[in-house]
């Protein structure tokens, strides 16, 4: 069958972005509730430090309704990214290590008091007295990993006396071969040591959550989380409160990147709320986010390649220390995530590699988009363009000859379903110009040098078989030939609820404009496991398609029965119900639709169809990307000139959102390469960067001067209508990409994120002095 | 502290209100009027989240005290789209695929709306020099250049 699309692969715009363009969208901050009070947070100003606090004085100030601190709370430990996201594999869960408030300080910056007041300006007037009345007794504390891990270094938790909660290894179908011999056999070897940085979502809407409980013990939770039926069990465990009796409201979401995958402010808005029985509000300063959230975590990562002359793969080993923070979170899987994209992208016979993680005394390291994936290839990427300029090859060939085709063993231990990543590598260097600018300054001047370069990536659609996976969806029709779709799988500005709308509308044979989502609250929904691992088109997406399938036979049956047909012999356009062998007999999606709910003859129901869905394969997103740069040889300052990302992403059920996915990852990977820098003060372990002004992601100037994206758009097999996941692929090669342009501009390259100036006019004053 | 009576106009609407000499512009329009599409991010004038536009300039309204606002025409999201109709700004938005979070959208609406009452036809690198100091972090921001080209030429 092949059947023109009538929804899927349309540039439709969503019905949210009219709310949003209105500034009818309402956020959680901009949530208000009837008698609400307002919370803060107080913050440890040590890196690592016993305290004990006196409330006296806050709970005297007029207006101050309750103050807590780690004495008030359940003592349950939690894990604030969700423990019940289980390997599937090992059956292991991520470790519950941290309290609502903190019984040690473990970071600058670390809750340690909250307060309720009746407005914002008496609970900040509350903290600052609380401030005054803490006492601290200062610990030594450790901020590097590496130090983290040596014999004698501070121990920030007493269960694990050697700041080593976790070891990671390679997934047998990724330990493979032999690397001694691996690398004995290879003829050239290439290795280095690379820093991969701390970058931060710097969503704009900071961290925020509404919280009531009413009198049936019912706790309402307004908060822009992106697993909002994960976060609803994680609570239940630490309040110990019956999941029924809690509702998680996710509202527009002001971003993510990962960073809503962890709670940060909820637990603590949600004691407030036990407490006072009243509504809290509680909204972060920026600067509270740029100090306190699971950012991107750090890693060092020693890579080291082995090849053949003629840029065949034949070894590789990666070597990651990770850098924590005060509680594990997402960081006990962040760096054995790494291993599986890094060794798990090129056709390699010998590979192995570690992680080993550290507690330190710094904020969490967290997930953020691509979460490992850009991390390694910044290595990876790197030494395969070394690889390249000392083999004498070129980049582009070379990577052609080390992809991996359908059939073979994805990052993921199950078979490649579909690639199209030669495609990506291919079209993207035609769209650069390639062969007229590698190697050749061409455009540039003796200081104003320019050059290109590339990278690739393979990624994943779902977190399959690796992490829990399971996603439902519900339609109903409505009497006018409408329906709503009912999903939760996070709203957080990638169109999802439209595009799912797409895949609805094309199943259902209606339009898009008769599909109205119902989204946002875990208490009308079906299970759905969020927004992550560029997961919801593809999982969440099968689920649509089933529930609307299951509605179409629903309704099909009941317009038989008035049609005096079979189901059979009958199909669905433009919301009219007829008859295959005879089009001019039909009837309207509205008059079944309302004769099945109000045609009183006694066979009532709503037509409506549910669909779970657990994807039992993987099918790996591709790209290829690729950086013209013009660096300035007297300053160090590169200008990205042009960049092209190819995106093989499946079949693109709405090429617009694809496109803007991708053009948003050229501004974070951008970032990542070349502006963004996080940086902790050593002396006391606080972070030195703690605003936009400090911290630089990039503006518009900031941007390529042209950025392309290419959509290869074939379809997958088992994707629903061919998709595969896109949002995170958008940044994962930009910064290596970059760097080896720079590379083939100047001849230098830094492995340090994120790309300093300074740091190439070093590396190019030591090239000179050579 | 003791309020102060305040007049201004706010999307055409007169407003007689009291306010604390020290509240911002933006507490007053999204706490005081409710006016919550302004949004508030970094609260220090360096991502132009809460711009708005007074006497038809952009201005950042977490650094603009209230009182200051006296006797002027406020602008805010709420008040672009007129009789229902939604503003060319808004449409090319929408059309452009301009919008992802949203929460940079207003204040870089009125931000462009600034710009195209200033410029009617700007060119790219105008729009993007214009729009320097309003960060967004979904979009790369591409689409919301395209979205003003095509205000521009509605």
């Amino acid at each position: 069958m092949n059947k023109e699309f009538t929804a899927v692969g349309k540039r439709i715009t969503q019905k949210d972005v009219v709310l949003k363009a209105t500034g009818e969208a309402i956020f959680v901050p901009d949530v208000k509730l009837q008698g609400q009070l307002w919370g803060k947070i107080l913050h440890s100003k040590y890196a690592h430090a016993k305290f004990t606090i006196d409330k006296t004085r806050a709970l005297a100030l007029p207006g101050v309704v309750c103050v807590i601190t780690y004495e008030d709370t359940p003592k349950i430990p939690y894990c604030r990214s969700f423990r019940d996201m289980p390997m599937t594999a090992s059956g292991q869960l991520q470790h519950s290590d941290e309290f609502i408030l903190a019984d040690k300080a473990r970071f600058v910056g670390d809750p340690i008091a909250a307060v309720a007041a009746v407005d914002e300006k008496t609970a900040e007037a509350a903290i600052e007295l609380l401030e005054a009345d803490v006492k601290y007794e200062v610990l030594p504390f450790v901020i590097d990993p590496r130090d983290a891990l040596k014999p004698g270094a501070p121990v920030i938790h007493d269960y694990s006396p050697n700041n080593n909660p976790v070891n990671s290894t390679p997934p047998p179908w990724l330990a493979i071969g032999d690397l001694e011999k691996g690398f004995a056999e290879s003829d050239l070897v290439v290795e280095d040591n690379f820093y991969c940085s701390r970058q931060i979502q710097s969503h704009l809407e900071t961290q925020s959550c509404c919280a009531t409980v009413d009198s049936n013990n019912k706790i309402t939770v307004y908060s822009p989380n992106q697993l909002a039926h994960p976060f609803r069990r994680e609570l239940g465990k630490m309040f110990n409160h019956p999941v029924g009796k809690i509702n998680v409201v996710t509202p527009y979401v002001g971003g993510s990147f990962g960073c809503r995958l962890s709670c940060h402010t909820e637990p603590i808005c949600v004691m407030l709320a036990l407490k006072t029985r009243k509504p809290v509000k509680l909204v972060n300063s920026k600067e509270e986010d740029f100090t306190t959230i699971d950012a991107r975590t750090p890693h060092y990562l020693h890579a080291k390649l082995g090849l053949k002359k003629d840029g065949t793969l034949h070894a590789m080993e990666l070597n990651v220390t990770t850098w924590g923070g005060g509680y594990v979170s997402r960081a006990m899987l962040a760096g054995g995530i790494m291993l599986i994209w890094g060794l798990g992208h090129y056709r390699c016979p010998n590979m192995n590699g570690s992680c080993k993680l550290a507690y330190t005394n710094t904020p969490l390291g967290g997930a953020m988009r691509g979460f490992g994936n850009p991390e390694v290839m910044w290595g990876i990427d790197q030494l395969m363009d070394r690889a390249c300029v000392e083999l004498g090859l070129d980049p582009v060939e070379m990577t052609l000859k080390n992809t991996k085709h359908a059939g073979e063993t994805c990052n993921t231990g199950l078979p490649i379903e579909s690639t199209y990543i030669d495609d990506c590598i291919n079209e993207g260097a035609k769209a650069i110009g390639w062969k007229e600018k590698r190697g050749k300054n061409k455009g540039g001047t003796k200081t104003l040098k320019r050059g290109v370069g590339m990278s690739t990536m393979t990624h994943c659609s779902g977190a399959w078989p690796l992490l829990l996976e399971h996603s439902g969806a519900i339609i109903k029709f409505n009497e006018d030939g409408s329906a709503n779709l009912i999903i939760n799988p996070g709203s957080p500005g990638t169109h999802i609820y439209g595009s799912l709308s797409q895949v609805a509308a094309e199943v259902l044979g209606i339009s898009v404009d008769d599909i109205y989502v119902v989204a946002g609250e875990t208490e009308k929904t079906l299970f759905d496991l969020g927004s992550h691992a560029s997961r919801s088109m593809y999982v969440t997406g099968h689920a649509v398609r089933i529930a609307a399938e299951e509605a179409r036979k629903e309704l099909l049956a009941y317009a038989a029965k008035m049609l005096a047909e079979t189901p059979d012999d009958l199909d669905i356009k433009d919301g009219q119900v007829f008859v295959k062998a005879n089009p001019g007999k039909k009837i309207s999606v509205a008059k079944v639709s309302a004769t099945a709910i109000y045609g009183a003859r006694g066979d009532g129901h709503t037509i409506s169809g549910k669909g779970c869905f657990v994807p039992h394969h993987n099918s790996p997103p591709t790209a290829a990307y690729f950086a013209e740069v013009e660096v300035d040889t007297e300053t160090g300052v590169t200008k990205v000139l042009n960049f092209v990302s190819a995106v093989d992403c499946g079949k693109a059920i709405n090429p617009m959102t694809v496109e803007g996915q991708c053009e948003g990852g050229v501004q974070q990977g951008l970032g990542y390469g070349l502006t963004e820098d996080y940086v902790f003060n050593p002396a006391t372990g606080a972070t030195a960067t703690g605003n936009f002004t400090t911290y630089k992601i990039p503006g518009a100037p900031d941007m390529p001067l042209e950025t392309k994206i290419i959509i290869i758009d074939k379809p997958d097999p088992k994707g629903p209508f061919g998709a595969k996941g896109v949002g995170e692929p958008g940044l994962v090669g930009i910064a290596p990409a970059i760097m080896n342009a720079i590379h083939d501009a100047v001849g230098v390259r830094v492995t340090d994120l994120p790309i300093k100036p300074e740091a190439i006019l070093k590396a190019l004053k030591e090239k000179a002095s050579k | 502290m003791k309020k102060e009576i305040l007049n201004f106009k706010v999307n055409g609407t007169p407003y007689e209100i009291e306010v604390e000499p020290q509240m911002t512009l933006n507490e007053v329009l999204r706490e005081q009027l409710n006016l919550t599409g302004t949004k508030i991010s970094c609260a220090e004038g360096e991502c132009g989240a809460c711009t708005v536009l007074v006497d038809g300039k952009p201005e950042l309204s977490c650094s603009m005290l209230a009182l200051a606002a006296r006797d002027k025409d406020i602008t805010t999201i709420e008040g672009l789209a007129k009789d229902g109709e939604l503003h060319k700004i808004q449409k090319g938005f929408i059309e452009k695929g301009a919008i992802q979070c949203g929460f940079c959208s207003p204040g870089m609406m009125l931000m462009i709306k600034a710009l195209l009452d200033e410029n009617p036809n700007p060119t790219k690198e105008e729009i993007t020099a214009y729009i320097a100091g309003n960060l967004c972090r979904c979009t790369g921001y591409v689409k919301i250049i395209d979205a003003a080209k095509a205000a521009a030429e509605a």
